[in-house]
């Protein structure tokens, strides 16, 4: 696992590479390109993926026309009462045409009922890949986007808007945890399509996705779901969710605005699975070491829809700044989390 | 053989007619279909025809200092040709008087080879000449609005 890991981080540290050798290299100096309006690419999504900051948009990431091509790397920090998560990211923009990304995230718990299972566990000699002081979920996202047809931001004489499709394939490297918490696959794609349209008169960025998938948490948590505390009843069902994305423009550099991303049910009112155990021999374990009455504090609540409202600002081509409030619900067992989000967007 | 020469030099009269009277009075360019929720009061927001014939000075000026755009107006030449036309342009689509004088955004264009970086690029220069001129942001994404359907004809390359 840790080897997929530094694996990942040699990719990321590639296509770093890479993306400076483009900015550098003279031969590419006709292909390079940044012709576009400032934030009229988007930011970065923790998905990878340009647009919003859960919602992928139509456009292409970069400030590349269809003249050329462009890239960019992201970092976000989101940081919630039970959970921190920080994501970075590269991805790249071919002819205001094709966009693909990669992410690389890892989500700390900060749980003191799982830290207590953990303990237990430890102390009972089960592997629930967690331990008391430092609970991680690393996933690796790949996304490829494709725009289909419009343009979001010069067709003011009609409704037609940018649409774009596109795919995240999502590799979680802590098995053990995302199964503990009674997840049905760590691996596992998602494919959206997105619409955009800039309405100028009113100076807002209007974005609508449906994405197919099945994931928890946006996949952090693992996709579909465990009857029974085992892995051998296991559903991972794809539906069709809606998001919405909405920027208000107060001025060329700066827009504020807020997301809705709809989530699933997979994993609500379900106990944390410990190593296949059920949680009457996990209360069993807990009522010996004098720890009765956790159960209820280890069933999963109602994974809650994402909302954001953000504020974002590009001073110039290069680097743009996002900060947020999100309200993101129940996270797996702990409750309400509301917290801040910071990302930086670096566009070459 | 009289008799026909005067009928044919009837018919293209009559051709003629027809054609000037199919023509606006001047051949350039006419509104572009309505855009979406532009106000009455556009070309207010402006400063009045005035207003507008201002940003145009100052739109030319962010042009000729943008390295990827202004070889294409210099050689153009006669630049104050060129605002007096982009003012009845501007106004026009703004919904002020038809005083366009000047020829269609495609005739004018075809022969370019505007990119659309380069096309960008005078939006840009737009934006900086609205900010130069204390026009408000959201009265600016309205000319910018009326402007963006020519891109379809302006950008070729």
């Amino acid at each position: 696992m840790k080897r997929l890991h530094k694996s990942g981080l040699r990719t990321l540290q590639c296509a770093a590479i890479l993306a400076a050798g483009l900015v550098s290299s003279s031969a590419w100096a006709g292909i390079y390109n940044d012709g576009k309006v400032l934030l009229t690419g988007g930011v970065f999504t923790v998905d990878g993926a340009g647009g919003g900051g859960a919602v992928p948009w139509a456009t292409i990431s970069g400030y590349e026309t269809r003249d050329g091509i462009n890239g960019s790397a992201g970092f976000t920090y989101v940081n919630l009462p039970a959970l921190q998560v920080s994501f970075y990211g590269v991805n790249v923009g071919l002819f205001d045409r094709v966009e693909l990304s990669y992410v690389d995230s890892r989500l700390s718990l900060n749980l003191p009922n799982l830290q207590t299972v953990a303990l237990v566990a430890d102390a009972a000699g089960l592997d629930v890949g967690t331990d008391a002081w430092n609970s991680t979920l690393g996933m690796q996202t790949y996304g490829v986007k494709v725009r289909l047809f419009g343009d979001a931001v010069y067709t003011s004489d009609s409704w037609i808007p940018q649409v774009a499709v596109g795919g995240l394939y999502k590799d979680n490297r802590n098995v053990a945890l995302i199964h503990t918490l009674g997840a049905d696959k760590t691996k596992d794609y998602e494919i959206y399509v997105a619409a955009t349209k800039v309405l100028f008169p009113i100076s807002t960025l209007v974005n609508v996705t449906a994405r197919y998938t099945s994931a928890n948490e946006d996949g952090l948590t693992g996709f579909g779901y465990c009857n029974g505390g085992s892995q051998t009843d296991c559903h991972n069902k794809r539906k069709v969710r809606a998001e919405v994305s909405i920027a208000h423009l107060v001025a060329k550099n700066t827009a504020i605005g807020g997301e809705w991303q709809q989530h699933g049910s997979n994993l609500d009112g379900r106990s944390v699975n410990v190593a296949g155990l059920d949680l009457s021999g996990l209360t069993g374990l807990l009522g010996s070491a004098g720890l009765g009455g956790l159960s209820g504090a280890l069933t999963q609540k109602k994974e809650g829809d994402w909302y954001d409202l953000f504020m974002a600002y590009a001073p110039n081509k290069h680097i743009s700044f996002v900060v947020a409030y999100l309200m993101f619900g129940n996270i797996a067992v702990a409750p309400a989390q509301n917290g801040f989000y910071f990302a930086t967007h670096l566009t070459f | 053989m009289k008799r026909s020469k005067i009928s044919l030099a009837l018919a293209t009269g009559v051709t003629l007619l027809v054609a000037a009277a199919a023509q606006p009075a001047f051949a350039g360019e006419s509104k572009t279909k309505p855009i979406m929720g532009i106000p009455s009061s556009a070309v207010a927001d402006f400063g009045g025809a005035y207003g507008v014939h201002n940003w145009v000075e100052s739109l030319f000026y962010y042009i000729m200092l943008d390295n990827r755009i202004n070889y294409i107006f210099k050689e153009f030449g006669n630049v104050d040709r060129q605002i007096a036309l982009n003012t009845q342009l501007e106004q026009m689509v703004l919904g002020g008087p038809n005083n366009y004088q000047g020829a269609s955004m495609s005739a004018a264009h075809a022969d370019l080879g505007i990119t659309m970086t380069q096309f960008n690029a005078v939006v840009e220069a737009a934006y900086n000449a609205c900010e130069r001129n204390e026009i408000k942001y959201y009265a600016c994404n309205d000319l910018i609005a009326a402007l963006a359907p020519f891109t379809r004809v302006i950008v070729t390359k």
